[in-house]
């Protein structure tokens, strides 16, 4: 890999520019079509169709002063902005983006490409956590606590789930699962896109499993203290790790960029705003469950179900694939 | 109704006489006598306390306390009265909370307000008022409003030093290392309203809920006083912004009592109209704000939607969309010119509510999360709604059978077809039901109120350009009156006392729902987690503004 590579990897795409104009796109998206289901106009005023309000509200936040709380833990309560960005951005280098880029494969091709994903998005959480340690304050100390159980419970399906297609096409390489995957093979993973998709809501905190930061209980869970630049570098490594969750998804369960007539990324762009579409309709009409009936829904159906959709993975493989 | 006087004549009294159709007035001589009357009272099935109203009869040199005592059940209330020495250090009474607990809080609120000392409350001190009024019991005649108010910043800083002492002791009580806290759940907090719960939590689990009220206090009560008989709609309807003509109306029929008036047929059934209008307008923020609670705003965006056409309604007749002030005594305020017009505009809003409702019901109402968070959660009994008098939806969700307009029929009510509406579990998805219900009842309601004002006019026995008003004295005389209505969260009660001659009320007591709603969530959500403090307390429909008044 060239210098020039490189540095176009890791300012221009996939990496800092393309990051950024997706935190604007989806935070513009989401707020939208929210708003159309609403029936209220949403953003409106700066630029077509109020496209640059996100922009503007970004770039506004980075200009206000972040304030740090007396009685937080400094050191914790300023570093773990710019850690959790940087780790919710490192999945990025794993996924097939174009044909464009290293002939089809992720810029780093690895043969453990689904190890990988599961590993670095299971990481975020935690540092999450550690917002709300390091803020000291009751309500984040809160949400704190409830995104860790959140996260321990969530993670097995989430883990099970992105595991049978590894197990359906005998590889973990995101490349080689993309192409193997035909129409009947997306039939068999079906249910496993299921969970995998379910699980993805209780990790990125999306509802009906918003408990970390719900409003009406704890304020505003792990983010309460925050303001500013390190208020947007929090929720820039939010949006960052919707987009790679969602990619992960789509290369392992709907065949990533590959389409009908031509691969581009352009498919994968379309599949992706289809899941977030498909997230957008979830939030609007259901609301949040309890901690307890959480847990309940992951230990005793969730996660039970993610091994039996292992057991039915291997019996596809042997008696309808015939391998 | 011979039963009750007949205890209340084994005690020596003044009087025992009757007031209208279902109260018993009497005033007793002896204080002593109250616990036991009280006691007795109770055996006889009258279990509740509506409320405790204290009047300042600075020229007499006496305050006279109230005790508004209701039957639920068989409709026979007791208004009961004694006298008391208007000196601080003697005027004191057996507290009868002991009793009856849904006394609590209105105790405590005659106390900080009059002074009035309750013997034996099981916690007695100053609330609602804030700091800077403890101990001045401000609602007293002899009270000065201005010099108290040349003081701003020492008041202003009294009040910051409160909470200030009260972080300081929560430090010492609770231990760092543990898991025991206190939360503060509100006033500035996205689903709270100003209102503070002090929610001692260990972990998620709640062990016990504190409640901190009176940061919305506006003394209306005291402003009434300081206004003419008209002027003082303005202050009633303050009471609460989401249903504004009922409180007017139930204020209105006060005054009209004193003064001895009878209102037009046209005025009872416009009357009807706007109340029912003002009750859906506030159920469906409260519909709308029980999802908004749990997370989901999508339902009080199509409330509010909905709504807007209810307020267009109110606006086409008074011209102001929140603060109507379009009832007023003596009838309504203004005339209707163009009825057919207005009607319209109902239809209007009404058919906007059928069109929507279908899809309500299939998306929100069914959803399973909700139903799995709120079915089985937080139930009432029927025993609670007597013990803590709960009123309106909360205590028809718990299928008991209550309702002002159907008990002491008001306004045109007594001419309506209508039935109590009633749930039966009491949890909290019957209390989002039972306000589904309603709205359906008071679409109803209207629909046949617009039907008779049709065929009075087709009759030629009202004139909507000319009957709207009666005309009032300008000076009342001397009397006292209690009214009722069904207000959109329950029974308002309003106790007005006027002196001979007079332009402005003596005194107003102000007696609402949210007081007794908010008196229970102790009890409600003691032992749940934190999770369900939003949808409990949004379950019950409390208005902050009612609670403080």
């Amino acid at each position: 890999m060239s210098v020039g590579a490189a540095l176009f990897y890791i300012f221009i795409f996939p990496g800092l520019l393309f990051l950024l104009l997706w935190t604007f796109f989806i935070f513009y998206f989401a707020r939208k079509t929210l708003a159309y289901v609403h029936k209220r106009v949403g953003p409106h005023f700066n630029g077509p169709a109020g496209s640059l309000q996100t922009v503007w509200d970004v770039f506004k936040l980075l200009t206000k002063e972040s304030i740090t709380p007396k009685s937080a833990d400094p050191y914790l309560f300023n570093i773990i902005p710019i850690l959790t960005p940087l780790v919710a951005a490192l999945p990025v280098i794993l996924i097939p983006w174009t044909p464009l880029i290293n002939h089809g494969h992720g810029i780093l091709d690895t043969n453990y490409g689904v190890l990988g994903l599961v590993v670095l998005i299971g990481v975020e959480p935690f540092l999450l956590f550690l917002t709300g340690f390091g803020s000291h304050n009751k309500y984040s100390f809160l949400g704190g606590m409830r995104i860790l159980s959140q996260m321990i419970s969530m993670e097995a399906p989430f883990f099970l789930a992105a595991l049978s297609p590894a197990l359906l096409f005998g590889s973990m390489n995101l490349y080689d699962i993309m192409y193997s995957n035909t129409y009947l093979t997306t039939l068999i993973l079906l249910p496993g896109a299921i969970i995998f998709i379910i699980a993805m809501l209780g990790i990125l905190e999306q509802p009906p499993f918003h408990i970390p930061d719900a409003e009406q209980e704890i304020v505003y869970g792990f983010y309460t203290e925050y303001a500013g630049t390190n208020y947007v570098l929090l929720k820039f490594a939010e949006f960052t790790e919707m987009l790679v969750v969602s990619a992960a998804a789509v290369t392992l369960f709907f065949g990533g960029y590959r389409g009908w007539g031509f691969d581009s990324f352009l498919w994968l762009f379309i599949k992706i705003v289809l899941l977030g579409i498909l997230m957008v309709a979830i939030r609007a009409s259901n609301p949040r469950l309890r901690l307890d009936q959480m847990l309940k829904f992951t230990w005793s159906w969730l996660t039970p179900l993610a091994i039996l959709n292992l057991v039915w993975i291997i019996f596809a493989k042997l008696y309808i694939l015939g391998v | 109704m011979d039963k009750i006087k007949d205890i209340l004549n084994k005690y020596e009294t003044e009087y025992v006489e009757d007031y209208k159709s279902n109260w018993v007035k009497a005033k007793f001589k002896n204080k002593e006598d109250l616990l036991n009357i009280v006691k007795d009272l109770k055996e006889a099935g009258v279990k509740t306390c509506s409320t405790v109203s204290p009047t300042d009869f600075i020229d007499d040199d006496k305050i006279e306390v109230n005790y508004f005592l209701e039957n639920l059940k068989d409709k026979k209330n007791v208004w009961l009265k004694v006298d008391l020495p208007r000196d601080l250090e003697t005027c004191e009474i057996d507290s009868i909370t002991p009793l009856m607990p849904s006394a609590d809080w209105h105790e405590l609120e005659a106390y900080s307000t009059y002074g009035v000392k309750f013997k034996n409350h099981p916690n007695l001190r100053y609330f609602l008022i804030s700091r800077d009024y403890y101990g001045k019991f401000p609602f007293r005649k002899d009270f000065d409003w201005k010099e108290h108010e040349k003081n701003l910043i020492e008041n202003v800083n009294s009040i910051s030093e409160e909470f200030f002492e009260e972080y300081e002791e929560n430090e010492e009580t609770f231990d760092k290392d543990g898991s025991r806290t206190v939360l503060h759940w509100g006033p500035t907090h996205p689903a709270s309203g100003p209102i503070r719960l002090k929610v001692y939590v260990n972990g998620e689990n709640i062990e016990k809920i504190d409640a901190d009220i009176g940061y919305v206090w506006r003394a209306l009560e005291n402003l009434a006083e300081r206004k003419d008989f008209i002027g003082t709609i303005v202050a009633v309807e303050r009471i609460c912004f989401m249903d504004n003509p009922n409180p007017m109306i139930c204020y209105s029929q006060a005054v009209e009592e004193i003064a001895g008036k009878e209102i037009t047929p046209f005025a009872k059934f416009m009357r009807v109209i706007l109340g029912e209008t003002g009750r859906i307008a506030s159920h469906l923020i409260s519909m709308g704000g029980f999802f908004g609670t749990m997370g989901l705003q999508t339902f009080l965006m199509w409330c509010l939607d909905i709504r807007e056409y209810f307020l267009d309604v109110l606006e086409d007749y008074s011209g102001a969309r929140i603060a109507t002030a379009c009832v007023e005594p003596g009838g309504v305020r203004y005339p209707l010119n163009d009825y057919k017009a207005w009607f319209e505009t109902l239809n209007k809003a009404i058919n906007e509510w059928e069109r929507v409702k279908g899809d309500i019901e299939d998306i929100f109402l069914k959803n399973p999360l909700m139903v799995s968070r709120a079915k089985d959660n937080g139930i009432f009994t029927k025993d609670d709604v007597e013990e803590f008098y709960l009123a309106g939806p909360i205590a028809r969700a718990s299928g008991f059978k209550t309702d002002v307009r159907i008990d002491e029929p008001y306004a045109g009510y007594g001419e309506l077809d209508m039935d109590y509406v009633t749930c039966e579990n009491g949890d909290a998805k019957d209390r989002l039901y039972i306000i589904v219900k309603e709205v359906d009842q008071a679409i109803d309601l209207i629909k046949q109120s617009m039907k008779k004002i049709e065929q009075g006019v087709e009759a030629g026995e009202m004139n909507p350009a000319k009957d709207h008003l009666v005309r009032m004295p300008r000076r009342m005389p001397a009397g006292e009156a209690v009214a009722r209505v069904e207000w959109a969260r329950g029974e308002m009660l309003m106790h007005l006392v006027t002196m001979d001659k007079s332009t402005s009320p003596y005194r107003l007591k102000l007696r609402a729902p949210s007081v007794n709603h908010t008196m229970v969530l102790d009890k409600l959500i003691s032992g749940k987690t934190l999770s369900d403090i939003p949808l409990l307390y949004g379950s019950m429909h409390i208005c902050q503004g009612d609670l403080d008044r």
